[in-house]
């Protein structure tokens, strides 16, 4: 599907808001500022995957987009390796950075995963008008485009092009790298169009 | 980003649905369902490599290389042109992992996408000399045609070891 000037400036609008709650909520758990760069709109070829998202480990809590509109596509928090130890170190109070993550790890990850996740669909939702739900998580440390390589060849309406809303969250006191990444089904993608070009209309 | 040792260079990279044939190293990194399936032939000591993503194209033609049932017939059209006998080819596979254990309304496409690989190398009676299928973790795999047709296995820990 391909988006005009107008749609892909009201597509990014509707990042900034989801990703500026999410940023929130990451700062709160950290108790620190967290920066948010210009969310981005790539539509990526999935021969080009590698491109974007690499083999380097890292930790991705994923939730499918569910609530009104049933397998909508898929959420995922993408926590490098190294930014995960970090973040659970900084919430349980541990300094040691070169230790295996652990359960509790695994937990804290999942949680901070679902609150930011959470955070992100309920300020898209309420500016388009629709009940967006994120399916209960799922948590892989492991190659970064392993990951989401399956989440591709398990989406709904097979594709060649995937298009991906990424928002960068840093964490500058305690070198935290994050990025939140939403990747809509096409007929999702649609719906949310539709909607913001109404909004823009009515407005 | 520094965590693991990056692509060698000399390297030809195969993104998901691209195949490659010839005598050059050749890499698919991060597989997790998908499968990277190699052929070697022994006597002309060339192979080609291709990244299977799903197992059925379902009359689609503009990726042969995406899944498993028109990618081998496209290796080995473009193997038979190099002039490689049917009998001299011996194929390798590894990926089809099963990541999720949630978001179960899918079939393991992890799987499927072996079996078909399986099946489809069966019919045109091509051994397979060595895979690693399976499991829930993700794979790089890289394949030395001119090192007798070497293929290596690496896990995001880094650890590599030959199949």
């Amino acid at each position: 599907m391909k988006l005009s000037s107008v749609q892909i400036d009201a597509m990014q609008e509707l990042g900034n808001i989801g990703a500026a709650h999410a940023a929130t909520t990451l700062s709160q758990m950290l108790s620190s500022t967290v920066e948010m760069s210009v969310p981005k709109i790539k539509v990526v070829d999935v021969a080009k995957l590698a491109d974007y998202i690499g083999e380097e480990p890292a930790a991705l809590v994923i939730f499918e987009l569910q609530g009104e509109f049933p397998h909508g596509g898929y959420i995922i928090v993408y926590i490098s390796r190294k930014s995960a130890v970090r973040m659970t170190n900084t919430m349980l109070g541990l300094t040691d950075q070169n230790r295996p993550l652990n359960e509790m790890d695994e937990s804290a990850l999942i949680e901070i995963g679902n609150i930011m996740a959470s955070a992100f669909l309920d300020a898209t939702a309420e500016l388009l008008g629709f009940v967006m739900l994120p399916s209960p998580p799922t948590l892989i440390i492991d190659m970064a485009h392993a990951a989401m390589q399956s989440l591709i060849a398990q989406m709904q309406e097979e594709i060649d092009e995937v298009m991906l809303f990424s928002t960068e969250l840093v964490c500058e006191e305690h070198k935290i790298d994050s990025d939140i990444i939403m990747m809509p089904e096409v007929t999702m993608l649609k719906t949310f169009v539709e909607r913001l070009e109404n909004l823009m209309k009515s407005s | 980003m520094t965590e693991t040792a990056p692509p060698n260079k000399s390297q030809v990279m195969i993104g998901i649905g691209e195949y490659h044939v010839g005598t050059s190293p050749m890499m698919t990194i991060g597989l997790g369902s998908c499968i990277g399936l190699t052929i070697y032939d022994r006597d002309l000591h060339i192979g080609a490599m291709v990244h299977i993503m799903l197992p059925e194209s379902s009359g689609r033609t503009d990726r042969p290389g995406k899944y498993a049932d028109s990618a081998i017939p496209l290796l080995l059209t473009k193997l038979t042109e190099r002039g490689s006998k049917r009998s001299s080819l011996v194929a390798k596979m590894a990926g089809g992992a099963c990541m999720f254990e949630y978001f179960g309304n899918n079939l393991n496409i992890g799987e499927r996408n072996a079996e078909k690989v399986r099946s489809a190398l069966a019919e045109q009676h091509i051994r397979i000399s060595g895979e690693e299928v399976g499991g829930k973790s993700g794979r790089t795999v890289s394949f030395f045609p001119e090192e007798g047709g070497k293929v290596t296995v690496r896990s995001a820990d880094g650890a590599a070891h030959e199949i």
